[in-house]
């Protein structure tokens, strides 16, 4: 033999691969991205979604909770100064100043709002005060100087008709309105801002200090003040937007294992003909990885930048909803940074199966593209069902309540359904047997190219499952809210409460007209319900409560429990969730309930229709809280109906004056949700709050949009699979066409295909909602009783015939070149 | 093969010596055919007689030159187009070799296939061999080689086909035969792979 | 010493009674610059034996030795080097990467072997313009005809220190004119020492071979004589003058 080498012989490489093996294979793999990513849209625009919902919602979060610098500003320690005499505030603010260096002192005046309980602030504060200067901004005109100028909220000129270069006339003092001013922190918050000391007659003075707690502890404060510490800030909201981004991007990585496995299937000839040519293992799951970081970082970079832009659109638009004025570039940096990287993995871990497996075929397979032999399905489903297992006892020990245990259980049963799939598909591969030719072919398909379509029903059946359970889970809201028994309210009944917190917080004693003004909204609203009765509520107050944030606060009946924190003198706490609201039985309220005068004891202080209140104390009291005298009389017994009275004596020997809190009013029908919303409308305009039994109808709407969601992703995740599935088998459809089987069959093949995969994971998705939602219920397993119909049978019954009509329509637009599946 | 019109073709591109004439046509068939001198005259004169050569009469011998006249150019324009008898099948014998041993006991044909199959393959392995050393081959040449080679080639897929045939026969029982056989069982599997 | 060797190779696939026997106890050897030729009916064996002289499958007996060294005794790494390096493969169906050029495709098993991309990429353009294709180097698979297509995959499969090239029916895809020219490819590349083993269905490509061998049901039933010598070309003529 004659060696005639033209070339100089070649230095061969180290012989590992090493970075040159590996840039070549990662270059092969941004081509193949290049080329293909359209195949693999749909996993790359969930991940852009994903990023950008999480962007978004990490801005959200973080800008969302409104901080407590809207009153501390830069300081962390509030002394109010209770003394209103001059010379002696004066005096104590100069101890303090001594005491701990700087002190902003901030002047309060309390302006009336005239035919209103509610008064403004008239704070003078200094624009470049050293703690308190982010608490105002400047929207137009310019700070108030000199004894006289004032600047106002937008709200307060919107109150009193002022305007920029006008005049106030206040409390016959006329003064110049030089400014619009808001506080960026708090954007409800309504005052008029004066000059540094211009507050006469000063009503009170609070002092921003700057001081560590021991500093704080070793001086003495003057006498009549109270403090308010700045309580350390935690901030969780990011991190529940973490969370739910892990749950989100674990089913973006679902869907993305599906995608990746039928990537892997087109491209087995090029990967065997890699492996051919001396491609190691490591190498050929390097394609596929590489591949799926590609994806995973054009999708998530791509979905941050799209996340961003929204944030930056949308951020001056969630300023007003917020109540603070937000800066843009406040995002959790580091976390969003973290999202973005938690997405490029769940990317590359969604391509890490796939590729251990692509690597596993056997290259003279591989180069033939025959997919593996599909592992048997029993192996996978016994982990499954023990999985299963697993979940649905992790949800049955969570008892509702124990999180660890709800997001373990969740996951797992999640985990177990998926691995449960593949049997479900092997079970239509036998059903196959009796159907008809194209059906029949369809299914056998299926079930040859198990590993996608397995991937791709346990995407459907996880889609469809979280729709389903929201689904079962408003239902049995709804049904919960139409049991006859317990709740707030009877379904016919609703409250109009003067005050926000109803009688929970502090409320305050309105002037006849106001009262009167309020009546007239609850008598628009109860004209529009045909209400059959209007009931005044009333609620004792005591004369000497305690003043709590410029409001009286109610008497309640409370569970006294003795306290022994810090070792320091016992006190007494009541629960709030203990307490029981009292109402005063005047003639009106005694007569409604039809309870006579006469029969009530003459030294009952409360009439009651609950039991086992008798160790209950009356409070907030000052001095030692008086235990009432009950007497069980027949009351309702919904908790915000009034359940308990106070009767003329308790009143009178507890010197209790009575307010007007609110309206109860009886509907003739149990009342709708178009009608409570309409209620709260007219009552939202009066400044008036409505309480009814909720409905579970916001649930219901929640279902509603998740049932939609859970089928549109079902479909996307169809569209996805099936014409790749459809597509590997062309060669079988030239056959059919050869042997004369019209373009019908065709349609059928992809109808049949879509439909049963649609069918099956509705079915699994299904079955498992079902499932952890009795793990849920464990213990009141009849709310499961009643079945979202509507929603059900969307997902049953809707979601399979839309995918086989879909099939049906999209398969006559099948591309011709999809008929052979080439490598080159 | 007709000597004759071979030689009528070569006058056609001018006149020629009866050597030259030989010498031309060995040199255009890669001396596969060898003529001899005496066939290459008998041939002329034959030519002349017909009246479609003419000779310088000046001498007679290896020196005498011939050109093509009117008539010789008609009739080898009409050769070129006449169609070779190919209706009866040639009485090939190779065929006849192949038939007698499906019909003789004792033989086994597809080893008598083999090596024929062999033989021509070894025949076949000449003629590239040929093919490949000349590197500069004339298109003459080539294309009686690509003629062989296609020739001895169906050759081979015959017996390929035969000794498929036979193989089917072999395992599918023939109609009569399955009288006794009522549930053929069926042949041998192949190797799956290709 | 041969450059591949087979001893005594069988594949069975499957198990027990439904085993399908694809080769059984073949014996070759390839010297360095011969060809051999595998000819067959399909599936009489053809591409198994040739997947397992180049370390894509597995035997289930004998052993086969690639340049001496038995491919049992080697560990699946070493083997995929082997393929990097010495052997090289030539498919039907070419087998190319859609998403590469023509040299990228060439150099990629250099690069796979640790290859610098610039000294692969020498090679690469060395191997094309050997093939006559260093006009296509930036061309990828879809602008290439099928000869075209079928000679990068041959210039991939020599290039760098190829000691052994298995073609599965090369010429399968191709009309004869370019079956033709892809087979003096290889030929040349046999003549500067490669070893070849070709196997095929047809004999003209087989007539290529120094020796063609007849695989029949997993055995090797027969193979050629040895060339003669250069003498004995010219034929009698037979019939018809």
């Amino acid at each position: 033999m004659s060696l005639a080498v033209e070339d100089p012989p070649l230095v061969l490489g180290t012989g590992h691969g090493g970075m040159a093996a590996r840039r070549a294979v990662i270059r092969w793999a941004w081509r193949l991205f290049r080329r293909e990513w359209r195949q693999q849209s749909l996993v790359l625009v969930l991940l852009l979604v994903a990023v950008a919902a999480i962007t978004v919602g990490l801005g959200a979060a973080t800008n969302s909770a409104s901080s407590q610098a809207s009153s501390f500003g830069t300081a962390d320690h509030l002394v109010t100064l209770g003394s209103t005499d001059e010379s002696q505030l004066s005096a104590d603010i100069d101890a303090l100043r001594a005491a701990f260096g700087t002190a902003e002192v901030i002047q309060y005046q309390k302006v009336p709002i005239p035919g209103s309980a509610n008064t403004i602030d008239l704070r003078a504060q200094d624009p470049n005060g050293p703690y308190g200067r982010s608490m105002l901004r400047l929207d137009s005109g310019r700070y108030p100087q000199g004894p006289d100028e004032v600047a106002v909220t937008e709200r307060v000129a919107q109150i009193f008709g002022l305007h920029v270069g006008g005049t106030w006339d206040l409390g016959g003092r006329q003064r110049p309105v030089v400014g619009l001013v808001e506080n960026p922190l708090n954007l409800l918050d309504r005052f008029v801002l004066a000059a540094p000391g211009q507050a006469t007659p000063v009503d009170h003075v609070t002092v921003l200090i700057r001081a560590t707690a021991a500093e704080f502890a070793a001086k003495t404060l003057p006498s009549g003040s109270s403090i308010e510490l700045r309580s350390p800030e935690e901030d969780n909201s990011s991190a529940a937007v973490l969370v739910l981004a892990t749950i989100g991007l674990l089913f973006v990585g679902l869907l993305a294992v599906a995608g990746f496995t039928v990537m892997a299937q087109r491209r087995l000839r090029a990967l065997g003909m890699l492996g051919a040519i001396g491609a190691s293992h490591r190498h050929i799951r390097l394609v596929m990885v590489a591949n799926g970081a590609v994806i995973g970082t054009v999708g998530a970079l791509a979905g941050a930048v799209l996340g961003l832009a929204t944030w930056f659109a949308l951020s001056t638009q969630l300023e007003s909803s917020f109540g603070h004025r937000i800066d843009r570039f406040n995002l959790p940096w580091t976390t969003l940074l973290f999202a973005v990287l938690l997405a490029i993995l769940t990317s590359i871990g969604a391509s890490w199966w796939p590729a251990r497996s692509a690597a596993r075929v056997p290259i003279v397979s591989a180069l033939s593209a025959r997919p593996a032999t599909p592992r048997p399905a029993h192996r996978f489903a016994l982990i499954g069902a023990a999985l299963l297992a697993v979940g649905i006892g992790c949800l049955v020990a969570a008892q509702q309540t124990k999180q660890l245990f709800i997001v373990g259980g969740v996951v797992t049963t999640a985990l177990g359904l998926l691995l449960l799939a593949p049997v479900g598909i092997a079970v239509l591969g036998r059903l196959a047997r009796v159907a008809p030719l194209a059906p029949r072919l369809a299914l056998r398909d299926l079930s040859r190219y198990r590993a996608r379509s397995g991937a791709a029903l346990a995407a459907i059946a996880l889609a469809v499952g979280i729709a389903a359970a929201i689904a079962l889970t408003g239902a049995t809201a709804v049904a919960k809210a139409a049991q006859p028994t317990g709740g707030n309210l009877p379904p016919d009944q609703l409250i109009v409460w003067l005050f926000p917190h109803a009688v929970d917080g502090a409320v305050q004693s309105l002037t006849p007209e106001q009262t009167a003004s309020a009546r007239l909204r609850v008598d628009a609203i109860t004209g529009d319900l045909h209400a059959t009765s209007v009931l005044a509520l009333q609620a004792p107050v005591g004369k000497d409560t305690p003043q709590d944030g410029g409001g009286l606060s109610v008497v309640q009946l409370g569970k006294p429990t003795i306290t022994s924190s810090g070792g320091e003198r016992p006190g007494v706490e009541y629960s709030s969730k203990l307490s029981v609201r009292l109402f005063v039985a005047t003639p009106e309220m005694l007569s409604h309930y039809g309870i006579n005068q006469a029969s009530i004891g003459a030294d009952t202080d409360v009439i009651t229709s609950k039991t086992g209140i008798d160790g209950y104390d009356l409070y907030p009291f000052g001095g030692t809280p008086p235990r009432p005298h009950l007497q069980q009389v027949s009351l309702p017994t919904y908790s915000s109906q009034p359940t308990a009275l106070m009767t003329t004596h308790g009143m009178e020997t507890l010197h209790l004056s009575a307010i007007p809190v609110g309206w109860l009013v009886q509907t003739p029908r149990p009342l709708t949700q178009a009608q409570i919303d309409r209620a709260q409308q007219t009552a939202l305009a009066a400044g008036l709050v409505v309480e009814t039994r909720p409905t579970g109808a916001d649930l219901e709407r929640l279902a509603d949009n998740a049932t939609g969601s859970g089928i549109a992703v079902a479909l996307g995740v169809l569209v996805m699979t099936v014409g790749l599935i459809r597509s590997e088998t062309a060669g079988d459809l030239r056959t059919l066409t050869a042997a004369g089987a019209r373009r019908s069959t065709r349609r059928t093949l992809t109808a049949a295909t879509a439909g049963a995969l649609a069918l099956l994971g509705a079915l699994i998705g299904t079955i498992g909602a079902y499932l952890a939602l009795g793990a849920w219920y464990h213990r009141e397993l009849h709310w499961l009783a009643h079945v979202p119909w509507v929603n059900l049978g969307a997902i049953l019954l809707g979601l399979p015939l839309i995918a086989y009509i879909g099939g049906w329509l999209l398969a006559g637009k099948e591309a011709p070149g999809l008929a052979r599946q080439p490598l080159d | 093969m007709s000597v004759r019109h071979a030689l009528l073709a070569q006058l056609a591109e001018g006149p020629k010596y009866g050597l030259q004439l030989r010498e031309e046509f060995e040199a255009r068939t890669g001396e596969i055919w060898p003529l001899n001198v005496g066939q290459v005259y008998t041939t002329l004169q034959r030519l002349e007689r017909d009246g479609f050569v003419e000779s310088d009469d000046v001498d007679s011998g290896p020196q005498k030159s011939y050109r093509i006249t009117g008539r010789g150019e008609a009739e080898l324009a009409e050769w070129l187009r006449t169609p070779p008898d190919m209706t009866s099948p040639p009485r090939d014998e190779l065929v006849i070799k192949v038939l007698a041993a499906v019909r003789l006991p004792n033989v086994d044909v597809q080893e008598v296939i083999q090596v024929h199959r062999r033989r021509l393959v070894e025949l076949m392995q000449q003629w590239t061999r040929l093919k490949e050393d000349e590197a500069q081959y004339d298109l003459g040449l080539a294309l009686l080689l690509d003629a062989e080679l296609y020739r001895l080639d169906s050759v081979i897929l015959w017996l390929d086909a035969t000794d498929a045939r036979l193989r089917r026969e072999a395992a599918t029982p023939t109609p009569a035969r399955s009288h006794d056989r009522p549930s053929p069982r069926p042949g041998r599997r192949m190797g799956a792979r290709r | 010493m041969s450059v591949l060797e087979l001893r005594g190779v069988s594949r069975v696939f499957g198990h027990g009674a439904n085993g399908v026997v694809a080769l059984d106890g073949v014996h070759l050897s390839v010297e360095a610059g011969t060809m051999v030729a595998v000819m067959g009916p399909s599936g009489s064996g053809k591409s198994t034996l040739l997947s397992i002289a180049g370390t894509l499958e597995k035997p289930s007996g004998g052993e086969v030795l690639i340049d001496g060294t038995r491919l049992s005794a080697m560990s699946g790494r070493e083997q995929a080097r082997l393929r990097r390096r010495s052997i090289g493969h030539v498919f039907q169906d070419y087998n190319l990467l859609a998403g590469f050029t023509a040299l990228e495709n060439v150099t990629l098993s250099l690069e796979l072997d640790g290859m610098s991309v610039r000294r692969a990429r020498a090679a690469g353009t060395a191997a094309l313009d050997r093939l006559g294709l260093g006009h296509r180097a930036s061309s990828f698979p879809s602008q290439l005809s099928g000869g075209e297509r079928q000679r990068v995959a041959l210039a991939r499969a020599l290039v760098g220190d190829c000691r052994l090239l298995l073609a599965d029916e090369p010429t399968g895809a191709l009309d004869s004119g370019h079956g033709e020219a892809v087979m003096r490819l290889i030929n040349a590349a046999c003549k500067r020492g490669v070893a070849v083993v070709v196997a095929t269905h047809d004999a003209q490509l087989a007539s290529w071979a120094e020796r063609v061998v007849f695989l029949r049901d997993g055995r090797l039933v027969d193979q050629t004589a040895p060339p003669p010598g250069p003498e004995s070309l010219l034929l009698p003529v037979t019939s018809g003058r």
